[in-house]
């Protein structure tokens, strides 16, 4: 018996998916292999030709207005260029590639066994367990697919008609996630995809619920930041202490490349899985309720807060979202054009930060120009 | 006289937008710029720790009428306009940032 309990054992350990390995880890910062700038001079000028040239007025703020590109290739930094102010030491706020934080916290939580994505957020916020919003599941708040009526509205659009205004600077500002969950239930939880601000604030809620239990306040940082050294990543939260895990993360452009490599390397971080084995590939994969309930016009897929270069399925859009780069690339992707571009196949991960008011850097001319340069 | 048609324009904008209408939220712009200019201009100078001119610039919004005032001591900021608006936001520690209080 006990042989036979051995075999079963051994059999499960060895069915587990091992984790890539790495000549180095960047923990205490990125091994540097700059690229050599005579060889490379007109991949080089071709895209800071592209990145960093002001396309508009910069006391009107616009154009494409970046503030930082960094390449990480083969695990080590191969170029890194700021601009406008900003040096290696300076952090940037990372708007909506925050929800990627927010899933991968969920990830952790999950890992440890303090999360199941199929519970009912008020397993984790109890104080709303008589509330009809019990049937939105851990798992929508990461698929946008809470069905709660969420406007998602910006600068360009009424300020009245906006949740994420309201929530960041207004009415909403002081306890957020009651403003998320005061919004009504446009639909059933899964059976809508609305990309949302508030969906990854409340995944951030229950991550930070969750997490506190066993490493305090300050889980965040013992679960992911510090273990991929990125301790100096601020998460900000509101007055009640509730983070806000839709937009308010700022680190620097190497440490949100630090979050990358993470998800480079299926969620391993010099052996060590911070995610569950499977939390990379369905964070990368389209959720069933993208599937499902996406919007026609919304031709880049999601899976867990992450954009995927596939062809949305059923494929309506016959073309991958940037299709000079491989179909295996996912990507953070924030307001004002903060990127974290992961590609596998290329084992590449380009960061660029920016402040695009009114207009957008293309993440394909972006990540073809970057790889252009490493390769 | 514009001065006059901007002032006439935000206390329509104070009035508009009643509670119970599920679309929209019951905030006027001038809150708005005053919070953003708060919450913005205090993780700009003391999470992003770019200087006092870019984050002016940062912050700056439409309707561009927020002053931002800056406490360098107790690392704040606080932002107002006309009389009666004002918002302020604290940096609270080194990894929760800036709260709009």
């Amino acid at each position: 018996m006990k042989a036979l309990l051995f075999s079963l054992l051994s059999s499960a350990a060895l069915a587990q998916t091992p984790c890539p390995t790495r000549e180095a880890w960047p923990t205490q910062g990125w091994p540097e292999a700059l690229v050599d700038t005579s060889a490379k001079a007109t991949q080089l000028a071709a895209l800071e030709a592209y990145a960093f040239t002001l396309t508009g007025d910069d006391a009107e703020r616009t154009g494409l207005r970046t503030n930082s590109v960094v390449i990480i290739h083969e695990g080590k930094l191969k170029y890194e260029k700021y601009a406008r102010g900003f040096t290696r030491d300076n952090r940037h706020l990372s708007w909506s590639v925050a929800k990627s934080y927010s899933s991968a916290l969920i990830g952790t939580a999950v890992k440890e066994g303090l999360v199941k994505i199929d519970d009912s957020i008020c397993v984790y916020l109890p104080e709303y367990v008589n509330s009809p919003k019990c049937s939105i599941r851990v798992k929508d708040a990461i698929t946008f697919a809470t069905g709660l009526g969420w406007q998602e509205e910006y600068e360009d659009a009424s300020y009245q008609a906006s949740s994420v205004i309201a929530m960041l600077y207004g009415i909403g500002h002081r306890d957020q996630l009651h403003h998320v969950l005061s919004h009504r239930q446009a639909a059933e939880p899964g059976k809508q995809w609305n990309y949302s601000t508030g969906d990854a604030h409340l995944a951030a809620a229950v991550a930070q619920r969750a997490l506190a239990q066993r490493h305090g306040r300050d889980a965040f940082w013992k679960v992911l930041f510090e273990p991929i050294g990125t301790p100096n990543v601020v998460f900000e939260v509101d007055a009640k202490g509730t983070p806000l895990g839709g937009s308010m993360v700022y680190a620097t452009p190497r440490d949100f490349a630090k979050f990358g490599f993470l998800y480079l390397n299926d969620g391993c971080w010099n052996g060590e899985r911070l995610v569950p084995e499977g939390w990379v590939s369905a964070s990368t994969t389209p959720s069933e309720t993208f599937v499902q309930h996406a919007p026609e016009g919304q031709s880049t897929p999601s899976g867990y807060s992450w954009w995927l270069n596939i062809e949305r399925p059923p494929p309506t859009v016959k073309e991958r979202p940037w299709a000079d780069v491989p179909n295996d690339a996912f990507s953070a992707n924030g307001h004002w054009g903060q990127f974290i571009v992961v590609v596998p196949s290329w084992d590449l991960v380009v960061v660029r930060t920016g402040d695009d008011r009114d207009s957008r850097i293309d993440l394909n001319e972006l990540a073809k120009l970057s790889y252009e340069v490493v390769r | 006289m514009k001065r006059l048609v901007l002032l006439a324009a935000l206390a329509l904008g104070a009035c508009a937008n009643p509670l119970g209408d599920p679309a929209t939220f019951d905030n006027n712009d001038v809150e708005l710029a005053v919070g953003n200019t708060a919450r913005m201009g205090c993780s700009c100078l003391f999470v992003m720790n770019m200087d006092e001119a870019y984050c002016r610039a940062w912050v700056k919004a439409s309707p561009d009428v927020a002053k931002m005032n800056i406490d360098w001591a107790d690392k704040s900021v606080e932002s107002s306009a006309f009389l009666s608006f004002a918002a302020r936001a604290r940096l609270v520690d080194d990894k929760r940032g800036c709260v709009l209080e």
